[in-house]
């Protein structure tokens, strides 16, 4: 049974590649450089590395609450985004219950860097179906 | 879908705080088996099962379905270019589960924009949410946080 204080199985992203969000740009019609022309970064001081869409962090988190308590089980995500990740970097996605209502968990989550920093940080609700 | 790039241009308010109140176009929207397949690859994780659409999908989808791209988005809020928008925040609800093939009826707005201060940078904080329904069930809503960069 699911109990506030539970660690959410991490989810990880052994290494965020260039290519996918390269993809993804063409499918969010998406005109910034930043996210598939490495001379756009240069001058940023990031040394010609790409930045990982938003959306796709959002999807790390997804993956690690689908992982954990089912394909439908997301209700909600808020995220904040206080650092960029960056293509060649290795992420992992992390959680912890921080309340239970019912059916439903909210969780603290985030996105994780090796050193421990944390890029993405927030909450989510979920829709306990392995309880 | 359907995005119409003069919907931005032509209601351009004369300062950007006006922007507050400024309600996109609106129209539909389905999520298509093949990008749900692409966008679930992008993200890393397994395809999911009987129609159902990666969660990732809220964020291009509500635009794309209220009218406006990101591009269209940028020029409404006057950016100075691309790359001179930032990320501050998602709140992203999910009232029943993204499908694919099934035409959500988006519509939305700009709910604030706020200009904020620091040492040595400027910048407008734009929020926008859009809602999606699926006939006249809401569906999802998103309300988005966006900081854009101007120069001192």
């Amino acid at each position: 049974m699911t109990a506030v204080g539970d660690e959410i199985p991490e989810w990880v992203m052994a290494e965020v590649e260039p290519l996918r969000m390269q993809t993804m740009a063409a499918l969010l019609r998406d005109p910034n450089p930043v996210h598939w022309d490495r001379a756009s970064t240069h001058s940023r001081g990031l040394d010609g590395r790409l930045i990982n869409q938003g959306p796709i962090n959002v999807g790390y988190v997804a993956n690690m609450l689908m992982a954990w308590q089912g394909e439908t089980c997301v209700r909600r995500l808020r995220l904040r985004f206080p650092d960029r990740v960056l293509d060649g970097e290795r992420i992992v996605a992390g959680g912890v219950v921080t309340g239970i209502d019912g059916e439903t968990a909210v969780c603290d989550v985030w996105l994780e860097r090796p050193d421990r920093s944390r890029p993405v940080v927030g909450e989510a609700t979920v829709l306990l179906s392995r309880s | 879908m359907a995005i119409d790039p003069s919907h931005a241009a032509t209601v351009a308010p004369v300062s950007i705080e006006e922007l507050a109140g400024h309600r996109f176009t609106g129209g539909q929207r389905t999520i298509e088996h093949w990008e749900n397949f692409l966008l679930t690859e992008v993200c890393g994780g397994p395809q999911l099962s009987d129609g159902l659409a990666h969660p990732a999908h809220l964020f291009h989808v509500p635009l794309d379905g209220a009218g406006v791209s990101i591009a269209d988005l940028f020029s409404l809020a006057e950016a100075e270019g691309p790359d001179r928008v930032g990320l501050e925040s998602y709140d992203w609800e999910y009232f029943a589960p993204l499908r694919e093939d099934v035409a959500y009826t988006c519509s939305g707005e700009v709910v604030a924009v706020t200009p904020r201060r620091a040492e040595e940078s400027a910048w407008d904080e734009l929020v926008f949410a859009i809602e999606l329904h699926d006939g006249d069930r809401l569906a999802a809503r998103v309300t988005n946080t966006w900081q854009i960069w101007r120069s001192a």
